[in-house]
């Protein structure tokens, strides 16, 4: 994966590194279980994820096997240990992020 | 088929079949679970399946999220010049071998190419001779076929598959096989240009099989312009 230049382009890939942190997924459970979690605040349309996926499977972030459960076929997703890794720096990112724009905003509340 | 624009689009974005086709199952899939979804929701299943189609995204959308990820775009979309400039006479060495290499595996179980072996018998002698002329006769259509075939799947202009006949038609690969004295057999195969001398002497030698050769090489092409044209 390339390095994040723009504020929004590393969330989907932190949000999905995430949320395979606990339990592989599949696609269409990973896309639910980030709209629930951000109370669908982060909701595109749904099939762009999976570009992503495959993205994330190929920079050998995520590994993936396709499972019959239910009569139903489907591709699951589980992170790896370069996942996790990447994950970690994201997070970090976010943080730094997040705390940056904290920073801002109560700024600009004092000056108000 | 729901995918059908998104395919078009994405192939003629240079994304690679095997990525579109993963793309598309996991697409399907997704939108099976939405419209099941829809339907527990109360919508009739004409309902839920259009509002099932909406949540999974435009086509547009869809694409948009696959084309930027370069790095699924197929070789001959990346660098065409090199498939279809490089691989042509390398696809038809290889095809060859399949040709001339049974034949010299058969040579081999018999012992008929060993140094002191004897003369090798009539029917291997035959054999040989017209594996030699089906191999001269079949190597270039189906390399042609090949990268025909490659420009078509992947929705390429045509001007690749041209560069990548024209690569083969001068060239011309040949193999030829030769019983001689002392027991010994001569098999090869190579290619030369068609404006060097060796080259331009066998092919008059046998020119109703190059003529052959040629016309068959010629075919895929012709039948892609055809298709397309008949598809604008």
């Amino acid at each position: 994966m390339t390095d994040d230049n723009s504020f929004m382009s590393g969330l989907p890939e932190l949000a999905i590194l995430r949320l395979l942190q606990d339990r592989e997924m599949y696609g269409y459970e990973i896309v639910q279980a980030i709209a629930v979690r951000t109370g669908a605040t982060l909701s595109p349309g749904e099939g762009v994820i999976y570009p992503l996926l495959h993205a994330l499977e190929k920079s050998g972030a995520l590994k993936s096997r396709r499972k019959s459960v239910n009569g139903r076929s489907r591709v699951y997703y589980t992170q790896t240990a370069k996942g996790a890794r990447r994950l970690s720096a994201l997070t970090n990112r976010w943080s730094e992020l997040n705390g940056a724009v904290q920073a801002l905003m109560g700024g600009m509340l004092a000056v108000r | 088929m729901p995918f059908d624009n998104l395919a078009e689009t994405l192939l003629r974005g240079g994304i690679a079949p095997r990525h579109v086709r993963r793309y598309l199952a996991e697409l399907r899939e997704h939108l099976e679970d939405l419209t099941a979804q829809q339907c527990e929701a109360g919508h009739d299943p004409e309902d839920a399946a259009v509002r099932a189609r909406a949540r999974l995204g435009s086509d547009h959308e869809l694409a948009a999220a696959m084309l930027e990820q370069r790095q699924f775009r197929s070789w001959a979309a990346r660098a065409p010049w090199a498939v279809f400039m490089v691989f042509p006479p390398l696809a038809a060495i290889a095809i060859g071998m399949v040709f001339v290499g049974s034949l010299v595996l058969t040579g081999k179980y018999y012992d008929f190419l060993e140094k002191n072996a004897p003369p090798p018998p009539q029917w291997f002698q035959i054999l040989a001779t017209d594996v030699v002329a089906a191999a001269n006769l079949v190597i270039m259509p189906l390399a042609a076929t090949l990268f025909v075939a490659i420009a078509a799947r992947q929705r390429l202009k045509l001007i690749w598959p041209l560069v990548a006949t024209i690569m083969l038609l001068a060239l011309f690969i040949h193999s030829d096989v030769n019983f001689l004295p002392r027991n010994k057999v001569s098999l090869v195969m190579g290619f030369a240009p068609i404006f060097q001398a060796s080259a331009q002497k066998t092919m008059l030698e046998n020119w109703p099989l190059i003529a052959a050769q040629y016309l068959l090489t010629l075919i895929p092409l012709f039948w892609l312009a055809y298709r397309r044209r008949a598809q604008a």
